[in-house]
Protein backbone atom coordinates (compact mmCIF):
# COMPACT_ATOMS: atom_id res chain seq x y z
CA UNK A 1 0.00 0.00 0.00
CA UNK A 2 2.86 2.12 0.84
CA UNK A 3 4.61 1.80 -2.20
CA UNK A 4 1.88 3.65 -4.02
CA UNK A 5 3.40 7.06 -2.06
CA UNK A 6 6.62 6.35 -3.61
CA UNK A 7 7.08 9.07 -6.20
CA UNK A 8 7.87 6.62 -9.54
CA UNK A 9 4.35 5.55 -8.54
CA UNK A 10 3.08 8.30 -8.34
CA UNK A 11 4.06 9.36 -12.06
CA UNK A 12 3.03 6.57 -13.15
CA UNK A 13 -0.63 7.19 -12.13
CA UNK A 14 -0.33 10.83 -12.41
CA UNK A 15 0.31 10.13 -16.20
CA UNK A 16 -2.52 7.87 -16.57
CA UNK A 17 -5.04 10.56 -14.91
CA UNK A 18 -3.88 13.29 -16.98
CA UNK A 19 -4.76 11.59 -19.70
CA UNK A 20 -8.08 10.11 -18.44
CA UNK A 21 -9.25 13.83 -17.97
CA UNK A 22 -8.07 14.95 -20.97
CA UNK A 23 -9.87 12.37 -22.77
CA UNK A 24 -13.46 13.25 -20.94
CA UNK A 25 -12.86 16.58 -20.89
CA UNK A 26 -13.63 18.97 -23.20
CA UNK A 27 -17.45 16.87 -23.66
CA UNK A 28 -18.48 17.52 -20.21
CA UNK A 29 -17.48 20.66 -20.78
CA UNK A 30 -19.55 21.40 -23.65
CA UNK A 31 -22.28 19.60 -22.20
CA UNK A 32 -21.83 21.48 -18.86
CA UNK A 33 -22.02 25.12 -20.92
CA UNK A 34 -25.33 23.61 -23.00
CA UNK A 35 -26.90 22.98 -19.58
CA UNK A 36 -25.42 26.41 -18.26
CA UNK A 37 -26.10 28.93 -20.80
CA UNK A 38 -29.30 27.06 -22.56
CA UNK A 39 -31.07 24.36 -20.72
CA UNK A 40 -31.35 25.55 -17.62
CA UNK A 41 -34.23 28.09 -17.01
CA UNK A 42 -34.00 32.08 -15.95
CA UNK A 43 -34.64 32.59 -12.12
CA UNK A 44 -38.68 34.49 -11.60
CA UNK A 45 -36.44 37.37 -9.97
CA UNK A 46 -33.36 37.44 -11.42
CA UNK A 47 -33.56 36.60 -15.26
CA UNK A 48 -31.01 35.58 -16.72
CA UNK A 49 -28.36 36.67 -15.23
CA UNK A 50 -28.60 34.22 -12.82
CA UNK A 51 -26.46 32.02 -15.01
CA UNK A 52 -23.65 34.00 -13.86
CA UNK A 53 -24.52 31.86 -10.52
CA UNK A 54 -22.51 28.51 -12.84
CA UNK A 55 -19.11 29.63 -12.62
CA UNK A 56 -19.55 32.11 -9.51
CA UNK A 57 -20.73 29.16 -7.01
CA UNK A 58 -18.09 26.83 -8.19
CA UNK A 59 -15.28 28.90 -8.23
CA UNK A 60 -16.19 29.75 -4.57
CA UNK A 61 -16.57 26.40 -3.60
CA UNK A 62 -13.22 25.32 -4.94
CA UNK A 63 -11.48 28.56 -3.67
CA UNK A 64 -12.67 27.82 -0.30
CA UNK A 65 -12.08 24.12 -0.21
CA UNK A 66 -8.26 24.33 -1.70
CA UNK A 67 -7.72 27.12 1.44
CA UNK A 68 -8.72 24.16 3.98
CA UNK A 69 -6.73 21.89 1.87
CA UNK A 70 -3.94 24.27 1.73
CA UNK A 71 -4.25 24.74 5.69
CA UNK A 72 -4.78 21.56 6.90
CA UNK A 73 -1.69 19.67 4.69
CA UNK A 74 0.59 22.55 6.00
CA UNK A 75 -0.40 21.94 9.65
CA UNK A 76 0.37 18.54 8.93
CA UNK A 77 3.81 18.77 7.02
CA UNK A 78 5.11 21.40 9.89
CA UNK A 79 3.88 18.27 12.19
CA UNK A 80 4.62 15.28 10.17
CA UNK A 81 7.17 16.72 8.12
CA UNK A 82 5.83 14.73 4.68
CA UNK A 83 7.78 15.86 1.75
CA UNK A 84 4.59 14.76 -0.54
CA UNK A 85 2.31 17.47 1.33
CA UNK A 86 4.63 20.16 0.59
CA UNK A 87 4.06 19.38 -3.06
CA UNK A 88 0.92 19.07 -2.94
CA UNK A 89 0.69 22.71 -0.90
CA UNK A 90 2.95 24.17 -3.90
CA UNK A 91 0.72 23.02 -5.92
CA UNK A 92 -2.65 23.54 -4.62
CA UNK A 93 -2.22 27.29 -3.89
CA UNK A 94 -2.02 28.95 -7.22
CA UNK A 95 -5.17 26.64 -8.22
CA UNK A 96 -7.00 28.24 -5.07
CA UNK A 97 -6.04 31.92 -5.85
CA UNK A 98 -6.91 31.85 -9.16
CA UNK A 99 -10.37 30.47 -8.42
CA UNK A 100 -10.46 33.15 -5.40
CA UNK A 101 -10.42 35.60 -8.13
CA UNK A 102 -12.52 34.41 -10.28
CA UNK A 103 -15.17 34.60 -7.62
CA UNK A 104 -15.04 37.47 -6.58
CA UNK A 105 -14.53 39.01 -10.47
CA UNK A 106 -17.56 37.16 -11.50
CA UNK A 107 -19.59 38.19 -8.49
CA UNK A 108 -19.08 41.58 -9.11
CA UNK A 109 -20.22 41.37 -12.38
CA UNK A 110 -23.61 39.86 -11.05
CA UNK A 111 -23.59 42.52 -8.54
CA UNK A 112 -24.16 44.97 -11.00
CA UNK A 113 -27.53 43.91 -12.48
CA UNK A 114 -28.63 42.85 -8.85
CA UNK A 115 -27.52 45.08 -6.62
CA UNK A 116 -26.69 47.84 -8.88
CA UNK A 117 -23.58 47.98 -7.76
CA UNK A 118 -19.67 46.26 -8.92
CA UNK A 119 -18.52 46.31 -5.34
CA UNK A 120 -19.56 46.93 -1.48
CA UNK A 121 -17.46 46.47 1.23
CA UNK A 122 -19.62 43.94 2.75
CA UNK A 123 -18.09 41.02 5.00
CA UNK A 124 -18.82 38.32 2.04
CA UNK A 125 -17.09 39.89 -0.22
CA UNK A 126 -13.73 41.39 2.20
CA UNK A 127 -13.57 38.16 3.57
CA UNK A 128 -13.30 36.66 0.53
CA UNK A 129 -10.62 39.46 -1.22
CA UNK A 130 -8.90 38.63 2.13
CA UNK A 131 -9.15 34.99 1.20
CA UNK A 132 -7.22 36.11 -1.53
CA UNK A 133 -4.59 37.63 -0.14
CA UNK A 134 -3.86 35.09 1.93
CA UNK A 135 -3.08 33.29 -0.85
CA UNK A 136 -0.94 35.55 -2.49
CA UNK A 137 0.95 35.46 0.80
CA UNK A 138 1.29 31.58 1.02
CA UNK A 139 2.56 31.86 -2.91
CA UNK A 140 4.62 34.63 -2.31
CA UNK A 141 6.29 33.25 0.60
CA UNK A 142 7.27 29.86 -1.10
CA UNK A 143 8.69 31.90 -4.34
CA UNK A 144 10.91 34.19 -2.53
CA UNK A 145 12.19 32.35 0.70
CA UNK A 146 14.53 29.84 -0.91
CA UNK A 147 15.56 27.93 2.51
CA UNK A 148 12.32 25.50 2.13
CA UNK A 149 12.16 24.40 6.07
CA UNK A 150 11.98 28.36 7.24
CA UNK A 151 9.34 29.07 4.26
CA UNK A 152 7.20 25.74 5.19
CA UNK A 153 7.18 27.25 8.79
CA UNK A 154 6.22 30.76 7.85
CA UNK A 155 3.73 29.51 5.10
CA UNK A 156 2.38 26.92 7.94
CA UNK A 157 1.57 29.98 10.29
CA UNK A 158 -0.13 32.05 7.69
CA UNK A 159 -2.55 29.33 6.75
CA UNK A 160 -3.30 28.47 9.97
CA UNK A 161 -3.87 31.79 10.67
CA UNK A 162 -5.87 31.96 7.18
CA UNK A 163 -7.99 29.07 8.41
CA UNK A 164 -9.71 31.64 10.67
CA UNK A 165 -11.05 33.13 7.52
CA UNK A 166 -13.06 29.95 5.96
CA UNK A 167 -15.69 29.84 8.73
CA UNK A 168 -16.05 33.73 8.94
CA UNK A 169 -16.69 33.78 4.55
CA UNK A 170 -19.23 30.57 5.25
CA UNK A 171 -21.41 32.33 7.94
CA UNK A 172 -20.77 36.18 7.12
CA UNK A 173 -23.96 36.10 5.41
CA UNK A 174 -25.84 34.78 8.51
CA UNK A 175 -24.14 37.05 11.34
CA UNK A 176 -23.89 40.11 9.36
CA UNK A 177 -26.52 42.49 7.35
CA UNK A 178 -24.83 41.63 3.90
CA UNK A 179 -25.98 42.23 0.57
CA UNK A 180 -24.64 38.50 -0.24
CA UNK A 181 -28.18 36.17 -0.51
CA UNK A 182 -27.61 33.09 2.61
CA UNK A 183 -26.40 29.87 0.99
CA UNK A 184 -28.97 28.17 -1.02
CA UNK A 185 -27.24 24.99 -0.66
CA UNK A 186 -26.73 23.10 2.24
CA UNK A 187 -24.31 19.89 3.09
CA UNK A 188 -26.90 19.72 6.48
CA UNK A 189 -30.17 21.37 6.03
CA UNK A 190 -32.89 22.29 3.31
CA UNK A 191 -31.82 23.11 -0.17
CA UNK A 192 -33.44 25.76 -1.99
CA UNK A 193 -32.69 25.64 -5.15
CA UNK A 194 -34.33 24.16 -7.73
CA UNK A 195 -33.30 20.61 -9.30
CA UNK A 196 -33.48 22.30 -12.87
CA UNK A 197 -30.97 24.59 -11.63
CA UNK A 198 -28.92 22.45 -8.98
CA UNK A 199 -28.38 19.90 -11.92
CA UNK A 200 -26.02 22.33 -14.32
CA UNK A 201 -24.80 23.65 -10.83
CA UNK A 202 -22.95 20.35 -9.44
CA UNK A 203 -22.43 19.61 -13.08
CA UNK A 204 -20.04 22.59 -14.00
CA UNK A 205 -18.68 22.52 -10.09
CA UNK A 206 -17.88 18.63 -11.35
CA UNK A 207 -15.99 20.04 -14.51
CA UNK A 208 -14.42 22.60 -12.75
CA UNK A 209 -12.80 20.12 -10.50
CA UNK A 210 -11.78 17.89 -13.03
CA UNK A 211 -9.93 21.13 -14.59
CA UNK A 212 -8.59 21.80 -10.64
CA UNK A 213 -7.43 18.07 -10.48
CA UNK A 214 -5.83 18.37 -13.82
CA UNK A 215 -4.04 21.19 -13.03
CA UNK A 216 -3.06 20.26 -10.04
CA UNK A 217 -1.02 16.82 -11.43
CA UNK A 218 0.46 18.89 -14.04
CA UNK A 219 1.83 20.84 -10.98
CA UNK A 220 2.75 17.92 -9.13
CA UNK A 221 4.78 16.45 -12.07
CA UNK A 222 6.10 19.35 -12.39
CA UNK A 223 7.36 19.65 -8.92
CA UNK A 224 8.82 16.05 -8.80
CA UNK A 225 10.86 16.68 -12.02
CA UNK A 226 12.10 19.77 -10.44
CA UNK A 227 13.22 17.39 -7.14
CA UNK A 228 14.86 14.93 -9.98
CA UNK A 229 16.30 17.74 -11.54
CA UNK A 230 18.45 19.14 -8.25
CA UNK A 231 19.07 15.09 -7.58
CA UNK A 232 21.06 14.88 -10.57
CA UNK A 233 23.16 17.55 -9.90
CA UNK A 234 24.57 15.62 -6.89
CA UNK A 235 25.59 13.02 -8.92
CA UNK B 1 -33.20 32.26 -30.53
CA UNK B 2 -29.51 33.04 -31.09
CA UNK B 3 -30.34 36.51 -30.61
CA UNK B 4 -32.34 35.61 -27.12
CA UNK B 5 -28.99 33.59 -26.20
CA UNK B 6 -26.77 36.44 -27.28
CA UNK B 7 -29.07 38.94 -24.84
CA UNK B 8 -30.33 37.40 -22.66
CA UNK B 9 -33.47 40.06 -22.08
CA UNK B 10 -30.43 42.57 -21.59
CA UNK B 11 -28.36 40.62 -19.26
CA UNK B 12 -26.02 39.08 -22.16
CA UNK B 13 -23.21 41.23 -21.62
CA UNK B 14 -22.79 40.13 -17.47
CA UNK B 15 -23.25 36.66 -18.26
CA UNK B 16 -20.91 36.44 -21.18
CA UNK B 17 -18.51 38.11 -19.63
CA UNK B 18 -18.48 36.47 -16.92
CA UNK B 19 -17.96 32.82 -18.62
CA UNK B 20 -15.49 34.84 -20.51
CA UNK B 21 -13.41 35.79 -18.03
CA UNK B 22 -13.54 32.30 -16.38
CA UNK B 23 -12.67 30.71 -19.53
CA UNK B 24 -9.92 32.60 -20.29
CA UNK B 25 -8.12 32.76 -17.53
CA UNK B 26 -8.08 28.85 -17.27
CA UNK B 27 -7.48 28.09 -20.88
CA UNK B 28 -4.05 30.84 -20.11
CA UNK B 29 -3.40 28.79 -16.87
CA UNK B 30 -3.40 25.71 -18.27
CA UNK B 31 -1.31 26.64 -21.50
CA UNK B 32 1.26 27.99 -18.71
CA UNK B 33 1.02 25.13 -16.24
CA UNK B 34 1.99 22.65 -19.57
CA UNK B 35 3.88 24.52 -21.07
CA UNK B 36 5.92 24.47 -17.94
CA UNK B 37 5.91 21.10 -17.23
CA UNK B 38 7.07 20.77 -20.80
CA UNK B 39 10.20 22.78 -20.29
CA UNK B 40 11.25 21.08 -17.09
CA UNK B 41 10.93 18.01 -19.01
CA UNK B 42 12.64 18.84 -21.94
CA UNK B 43 15.54 20.38 -19.51
CA UNK B 44 15.54 16.89 -17.41
CA UNK B 45 16.25 15.24 -20.78
CA UNK B 46 18.47 17.22 -21.95
CA UNK B 47 20.50 17.37 -18.54
CA UNK B 48 20.54 13.36 -18.81
CA UNK B 49 21.65 13.54 -22.42
CA UNK B 50 24.72 15.29 -21.40
CA UNK B 51 25.70 13.39 -18.78
CA UNK B 52 28.59 10.53 -19.28
CA UNK B 53 27.87 7.46 -20.04
CA UNK B 54 28.70 5.80 -16.46
CA UNK B 55 26.65 8.77 -14.86
CA UNK B 56 23.85 8.72 -17.17
CA UNK B 57 23.28 4.64 -16.70
CA UNK B 58 23.26 5.36 -12.82
CA UNK B 59 21.12 7.97 -13.20
CA UNK B 60 18.77 5.41 -15.21
CA UNK B 61 18.75 2.92 -13.36
CA UNK B 62 18.32 4.70 -9.83
CA UNK B 63 15.34 6.85 -11.32
CA UNK B 64 12.28 5.25 -13.17
CA UNK B 65 11.42 8.45 -13.45
CA UNK B 66 14.49 9.90 -15.41
CA UNK B 67 14.28 7.03 -18.10
CA UNK B 68 10.26 7.49 -18.36
CA UNK B 69 11.03 11.14 -18.86
CA UNK B 70 13.86 10.80 -21.35
CA UNK B 71 11.42 8.09 -23.30
CA UNK B 72 8.64 10.46 -23.63
CA UNK B 73 11.33 13.41 -24.84
CA UNK B 74 12.79 11.10 -27.36
CA UNK B 75 9.17 10.10 -28.66
CA UNK B 76 8.31 14.08 -28.80
CA UNK B 77 11.40 14.79 -31.26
Amino acid sequence: MLNFFYNSNLFNWIEKLIKFINSIFFVLLLISLSFALIFSPPDYLQGDSVRIMYVHVPSSWIGLASFTFLAISSILSFIFKIKNLKLIIKSIAPIGLMFTCISIVTGSIWGRPTWGTFWVWDARLTSMLILALFYIIIIAIHKYIYDEEKANKISSIIASVGLINIPIIKYSVEWWSTLHQPASIKIMGNTTIHSSMLMPLLLMFFVLILYCALIFLMKYKTEIIRIKKKNLKRL
Amino acid sequence: MIKNLILMNGYGIFVWSSFLITFLVCGAFYYKTRRTLKKYEKDFAKEIKELSAEKKKLALENSEIASKVLSSFNKTI
